[in-house]
């Protein structure tokens, strides 16, 4: 995003809509001879479009520059509205469990683990990202092929990702993976290693199908691990058709 | 993505927050599928709803509800808060006896929603839960901030925007439903609760 500095007439209404605080205000100093202006930071710009969708500029001063590669990656993993080609779902990861009653991603005994870097409001660089592929990679986890985040891997041996887009920020990005319950706790232990030594934060997502007499198998292995757990979740409740018979 | 997911809050201020939304499945049901999220749409826009939304439109708040129900295509995914878990409950049951083909996601209290789907004579498929925020945590905002902001889970809804709108509050310059709509318009999908945001900037008062 930018702001047409000709148009900007200084009042700073932007400022408070920037998830990602990119846009700085320059304000009028005392005794010289120039005005207050807000600029983005280029830098620490996800080009969500919030500050263009909302309208908060009154002169419409606020617009979007072309966006060529790899910038387009900043747009692609941080405004909901674009389609990511490959996955065609809006937004910035795959269908996951919301269709996991026809897909049948998430088989019994198998648990669905999503690491949501930059989330909540602190975006992520994919740099970060990298780190944490690297160790998965090592793992022998295969990892979610149809997610946007994956496709950037250039390296499938190593996790590295394309060397071009390691200081892309973004407002967040997702490793997802499905592992077998019975390497749950080997993968938790990773993941609190990880939250030691990453740049940012991950929120941490935990599916699994439920048994049919109504048990969640997750929940048990979260308690093993310490791990927190919500009282609030998602929950597919079973109505997509044709149900998958895998 | 999880956008409905990793609502921050305690049992007591989540008490009435739920989304119920539709997809269909790329690879499976998709095609023909935005004539059975529109009968999803009419169902629930019957009964008692907060916001609503669709990502390929955008939220009730920017745009009308001709533009949103008309937008809907095969690949769309279509938003309604609610507060009230038994109005969930009801929807549940129409949309048992529709049959519409389309997956239906319940957000909310994994409890209540349980509850709620035997109610309708469903059983849960597949549950996702939060494991928490790990990380360099220092880098979050204020947990109230937090709870706000949270409500969109594609992070539109800048921390420094709550606060901005809690001192336009206490001026007198912006009334608290003001102030909900207001925080609910960058978030496209419209599953950001108004209501919800309303009594939880009242605790910044």
């Amino acid at each position: 995003m930018l702001i047409r500095k000709e148009t900007c007439i200084g009042c700073g209404k932007c400022v408070p809509y920037c998830p990602m605080e990119a846009i700085i205000f320059h304000k009028k100093r005392k005794g010289k001879k120039e005005r207050s202006f807000a600029e983005i930071d280029l830098s620490e710009c996800v080009e969500c479009s919030v500050c263009l969708r909302t309208g908060a500029c009154p002169t419409d001063a606020i617009y979007e520059q072309e966006l060529g590669w790899p910038r387009i990656l900043r747009k692609a993993f941080s405004d909901p509205l674009y389609v990511h080609e490959g996955t065609d779902v809006p937004g910035r990861g795959t269908e996951e469990m919301k269709t996991n009653d026809v897909t049948g991603r998430y088989p019994d005994g198998y648990i669905g683990i999503g690491m949501e870097l930059g989330r909540p409001g602190t975006g992520t660089r994919f740099r970060d990202a990298e780190e944490l592929i690297k160790r998965l990679v090592k793992m022998g986890i295969t990892l979610e092929p149809h997610n946007p985040l994956t496709q950037l891997i250039a390296d499938a041996v190593t996790g590295e990702l394309r060397r071009e887009v390691l200081e892309e920020k973004v407002l967040s990005a997702i490793v997802e993976f499905t592992i077998p319950v019975e390497k749950a706790q080997e993968v938790f232990s990773v993941i609190r290693e990880t939250a030691t030594e990453i740049g940012t934060v991950f929120s941490l997502d935990l599916i699994c199908k439920v048994a049919p007499n109504g048990d969640i198998p997750i929940i048990a292995e979260v308690e093993k691990a310490g791990l927190e757990r919500s009282l609030n979740g998602k929950v597919n409740v079973g109505l997509g058709r044709p149900a998958f018979n895998g | 993505m999880t956008h409905t997911l990793h609502r921050a809050g305690t049992d007591r201020n989540l008490r009435e927050d739920f989304i119920v939304f539709t997809m269909a499945a790329k690879t499976v049901n998709a095609k023909g599928s935005a004539g059975k999220m529109r009968k999803f749409f009419e169902i629930l826009e019957k009964h008692d709803w907060v916001n609503c939304g669709d990502m390929k439109t955008g939220n009730i708040l920017n745009c009308d509800r001709d533009t949103i129900y008309h937008g809907i295509q095969d690949t769309s995914i279509v938003h309604f808060v609610f507060r009230d878990k038994k109005e969930v409950g009801k929807i549940l049951e129409e949309l048992e006896a529709a049959q519409l083909g389309n997956s239906v996601v319940v957000s909310g209290l994994v409890e209540d929603i349980n509850r709620q789907c035997k109610r309708a004579g469903l059983q849960m498929h597949t549950v996702e839960f939060s494991g928490g925020i790990h990380g360099r945590v220092e880098l979050l905002p204020e947990k109230p901030v937090l709870e706000i902001t949270t409500m969109c889970g594609h992070g539109m809804v800048a921390s420094n925007l709550v606060r901005e709108l809690v001192r336009q509050i206490k001026k007198g310059k912006k009334t608290l439903q003001e102030a909900g709509l207001e925080l609910a318009k960058p978030c496209q999908c419209g599953v950001f609760n108004t209501k919800r945001a309303e009594a939880l900037l009242e605790k910044f008062l």
